[in-house]
């Protein structure tokens, strides 16, 4: 994995032209194919039967954007994050995953999918902002 | 003629159906019609099967019908803010009064952005060796987030082939929906239906 910030608990990422604020144990998902709520509602449930997302953020641990496109998700504390087993939500509800972004133990990782649709990690530079 | 009008509202039930959900995703839909009670439920198995159950029941003549159905997605391309589909959708069943079985195989495709949305559908029917196809073009005036309601304005349009004769249908619909809950309305002047789908 590449890890290019480092010692930041608050991030910026950008998808679609937006600018997405990062908390530390916190994942945004871009995603393709989604087009309308009724078809994201599955992406809610399927969060909703993992034991690795933290229902007191958000909406229930799930935000979704349809207008950029992108899912983020508040992660439990004690949980090691692994972009698999978010992957396999987001695909088992039918959508693809264009990149991923993690932000846990002050440490930004992106990932974004090659051609096989598997996540490879990536270079990524983008602006931070300190939390205080 | 009472074959004829089954067959028009299985069909109108197909290309309005969401033919399969999420993984472990279940559909819960009714439908009435000035001819029709329709009730369905439909569990998909994976993002890509869904197996259901369905009871028809027509109003005039107090028949009603149980099927079974099996939609399963062939093909799905996902890309940035549009989505298109394959389906292949099968169905068997019979007749509650006389055990008269029936059975139905068909192609659905898609394709929908934000804002417009083509559909076109084609379903052979064997008990009267009929074929029907129909097709969709939708149009949503304005974008809505995840939360908000969605409006979408559907030009619908109906062919059957039966014994060597076609028949055409138009009608207009007006779908919304919000979250998971999505309602429909369709009238041509003379005929009309109501829908009602939930997933959960």
């Amino acid at each position: 994995m590449l890890f290019l910030n480092l010692g930041f608990s608050q991030s910026k990422v950008t998808i679609q032209d937006k600018e997405i604020m990062l908390n530390e144990n916190e994942v945004v998902v871009e995603v393709l194919g989604m087009v309308c709520s009724m078809c994201a509602f599955g992406i809610g449930e399927g969060f909703s039967k993992t034991d690795f997302i933290d229902k007191s953020k958000f909406n229930e641990g799930v935000m979704v954007d349809i207008d950029a496109q992108y899912v983020q998700l508040a992660i439990n504390e004690s949980a090691n994050i692994n972009p698999a087993n978010i992957v396999k939500v987001i695909e088992e509800a039918g959508y693809d995953v264009s990149t991923l972004f993690i932000l846990q133990n002050k440490k930004l990782t992106k990932f974004s999918a090659d051609k096989l649709g598997i996540l490879q990690p990536m270079a990524y530079n983008q602006s931070q902002s300190k939390n205080n | 003629m009472l074959r004829f009008l089954l067959v028009c509202i299985i069909f109108l039930s197909s290309i309005s159906a969401h033919p399969v959900v999420f993984k472990n995703g279940k559909v819960f839909w009714v439908s009435q019609s000035t001819k029709f009670n329709d009730l369905r439920l439909g569990i998909s198995q994976t993002n890509k099967w869904l197996v259901g159950g369905r009871i028809l029941q027509d109003r005039r003549s107090d028949e009603t019908f149980a099927l079974l159905n099996n939609n399963y997605l062939a093909k799905r391309w996902n890309s940035k803010n549009a989505q298109a589909n394959i389906y292949i959708l099968s169905s068997v069943g019979v007749n509650t009064k006389n055990s008269e079985s029936m059975g139905t195989v068909g192609v659905h495709g898609d394709w929908e952005n934000r804002q417009l949305m083509v559909m076109q559908m084609i379903e052979y029917f064997s008990h009267n060796s009929s074929w029907m196809s129909g097709s969709r073009l939708a149009y949503s005036p304005y974008k809505v987030d995840y939360t908000k309601m969605s409006t979408w304005l559907i030009a619908e349009y109906q062919v059957e082939y039966k014994n060597d004769n076609l028949s055409y249908m138009f009608i207009p619909v007006v779908r919304v929906f919000k979250n998971n809950y999505l309602f429909e309305v369709g009238s041509n002047g003379d005929d009309s239906f109501l829908s009602f789908m939930i997933h959960f």
